[in-house]
């Protein structure tokens, strides 16, 4: 019986040389523009974001007249230098209910996008951790999902009153299921993952398991997919209230005012257009911030879509 | 084979139960009482609980559902409260227009898109790839309303080369019915032909890093026998299921193009319910569209077997 001797190799390299005891700080301002640069979606579709937020914020301070006030004497005027959009069928300013119109579809897009995320998140957990109910809560989400989206919020709305807060809700609960599979995968994949086992044998509490090792990493997914999620929920909203059975006509919203267009576009193509302009810019540009994001956030994903 | 074919058809009746039950509770827990909405504004108390009782409204959920079911199983949609007519005849008068649109819209959606995202692939990286993505996420972010109105304004009202509006029916020949048909179907598809494109070029770019498309290359095939024989037969799967995916995008979509270019079938008729609050013909329709979407998806997972022979369950 012989010894194999085996000579170490790390012991015949030699060190690196000591790291300075203090590296100097990163210039963090650099490295944003850099960061902009690289992803030109983010930039792009952030500003443009911003830019609709800031609108919907201002929305009174941008020449904007009271969007509900009608002046029937002046019906469907052309775009012109003192009504920018053009007016319609009954007179009201059409730029001051787009300006205004952005208000829905921004809080719209961003509370569906915030509370399908927070549901689903709620629901994709359970589903994860708790066996006996994965079973009955997945089958659920699958029936959900074999509903078209647009159809489940159009039903949704229609057995309601109309109102922001219902189409809110229903688009919501539209959007759900398709979070809660991606977190209950994200679960699924992760639980029998050597750190969290270490974690469980360790003895933290399930709760504490969550926190510390499962959220963060349904982070950079969930994020993606709120960014879509919200693109979607302001077309679903435009898609309601485009056939009569979203936001109610007294609030202006790019939806009902397209609707209210509807019968003229023929002949008035101005009222339809300008809405349709705004909402279709939106929605490119969250859009444009979700791939951006996720091929910022998930190299993997962006190179397999 | 025939074994798999059964299971999978045998699995998607839970799932068929799932999305009635789901379909039936919209009615059940809405918050609106369909007896007050028949009765009108002037009925009295005991008016109200008499149309109550007569339409089975005061009974428990399980009892009223599985006689819903049942009814719904043997082909009856319940009636119409505008109307007074079955659900089921409102909704076979409508189908025509819908199955056209859809499937003239599927056909020249794939005939579009699996090129594209094949050409995408093959020159990634090029002006073309980059103008095919661009394309792509503007198909997405633009709806499908102003997609509808663009076309209509430039083809039929600008151009005059085609109708602007209205439907119709095949009987009455091809080409008319080519005619009205084919700005709608283009609006409809445009999110269709993004999504596919889009996962065409995917799923395209990781075949063409494979062994055996570089073997195929190696041996002197010419570009068009790669691509399409060796490498696109090999991204079908993922392609097949989106494609099915984006039904629900294509059913959703035929609702608002419908209204936008006048066309009678089922997206009008949901959307004059909704207006009339006809319950009954909105359950009736949303059912029928899920449950459609269940088979197409089903087929989708059957084709799976026929274009790759490994997939085995």
């Amino acid at each position: 019986m012989s010894v194999v001797t085996q000579t170490d190799p790390l012991s015949q390299t030699t060190a690196a040389p000591p790291l300075p005891d203090i590296l100097p700080p990163p210039k963090q301002r650099g490295r944003i523009m850099r960061f902009y640069v690289g992803h030109p979606a983010i930039a792009i579709g952030g500003l443009l974001i911003g830019i609709m937020v800031l609108i919907a914020v201002c929305a009174p301070l941008l020449g904007t007249v009271d969007p509900t006030a009608l002046a029937p004497a002046k019906r469907t005027r052309p775009p012109s230098a003192l009504y920018w959009f053009g007016t319609d069928m009954l007179g009201r300013d059409v730029y001051s209910r787009v300006i205004y119109g952005t208000r829905v579809s921004i809080v719209v897009g961003g509370a569906v996008a915030l509370l399908a995320s927070a549901i689903g998140m709620l629901i994709g957990l359970i589903s994860g951790f708790t066996r006996w109910l994965d079973p009955i809560i997945m089958r659920i989400m699958d029936g959900m999902m074999s509903i078209p989206s647009v159809l489940l919020a159009i039903a949704l709305v229609a057995f309601t009153r109309g109102s922001i807060q219902n189409v809110i809700i229903a688009i919501t609960l539209a959007e759900v299921p398709r979070v809660a599979r991606l977190v209950r995968g994200v679960v699924l994949s992760l639980r029998d993952q050597p750190y969290v086992e270490a974690a469980v044998t360790a003895g933290s509490r399930t709760p504490m398991i969550i926190w510390r090792h499962i959220m963060p990493n349904t982070l950079a997914p969930m994020t993606v997919q709120a960014t879509y999620i919200c693109a979607s929920a302001m077309i679903t909203e435009a898609i309601l209230s485009f056939i009569g059975a979203g936001t109610p006509t007294t609030t202006p919203s790019w939806g009902n005012i397209m609707a209210e267009g509807r019968a003229l576009w023929q002949v008035k193509p101005y009222i339809v257009f300008f809405p349709a302009v705004f909402l279709s810019i939106t929605v490119l540009a969250v859009n444009l911030l979700g791939d951006g994001l996720r091929d910022a956030l998930d190299p993997r994903l962006a190179k397999r879509l | 084979m025939i074994g798999y074919i059964s299971r999978r058809v045998l699995a998607t009746i839970p799932v068929m139960l799932i999305v009635a039950a789901l379909v039936f509770s919209l009615l059940y827990f809405t918050p609106g009482d369909p007896a007050a909405i028949i009765a009108g504004h002037q009925a009295s108390a005991e008016d109200l609980a008499r149309i109550r009782t007569a339409l089975g409204l005061d009974r428990p959920f399980l009892t009223r559902f599985g006689e819903w079911l049942w009814n719904v199983l043997h082909g009856d949609l319940g009636t119409s409260i505008f109307t007074n007519l079955p659900v089921s005849r409102l909704i076979g008068e409508r189908l025509e227009p819908t199955i056209s649109l859809m499937i003239l819209t599927l056909v020249l959606s794939l005939m579009v898109a699996v090129p594209m995202g094949v050409i995408a692939a093959w020159k990634q990286g090029s002006l073309l790839d980059r103008a095919i993505m661009g394309f792509a996420v503007m198909g997405f972010s633009v709806p499908v309303f102003v997609v509808g109105y663009l076309l209509a304004y430039i083809f039929a009202l600008q151009l005059e080369w085609l109708p602007v509006q209205g439907y119709t029916p095949l009987a009455q020949g091809f080409w008319p019915f080519l005619q009205h048909l084919i700005l709608s179907s283009i609006a409809l598809g445009t999110a269709y032909v993004a999504l596919i494109a889009r996962v065409t070029r995917a799923t395209m770019l990781e075949v063409l890093s494979q062994d055996y498309v570089r073997t195929a290359k190696a041996k002197g095939l010419g570009q068009r026998a790669v691509l399409f024989v060796h490498a696109l037969k090999n991204a079908a799967v993922p392609i097949v299921t989106v494609v099915g995916i984006g039904v629900a995008v294509l059913m959703g979509g035929a609702v608002v193009t419908e209204s936008v270019f006048a066309i009678p079938g089922l997206g009008r008729l949901i959307v004059d319910a909704i207006l009339r609050r006809d319950y009954p013909v909105i359950q009736g329709v949303v059912l029928l569209f899920s449950l459609t979407y269940v088979v197409v998806n089903l087929v989708v997972d059957l084709l799976y077997t026929v274009l790759d022979p490994r997939i085995r369950y």
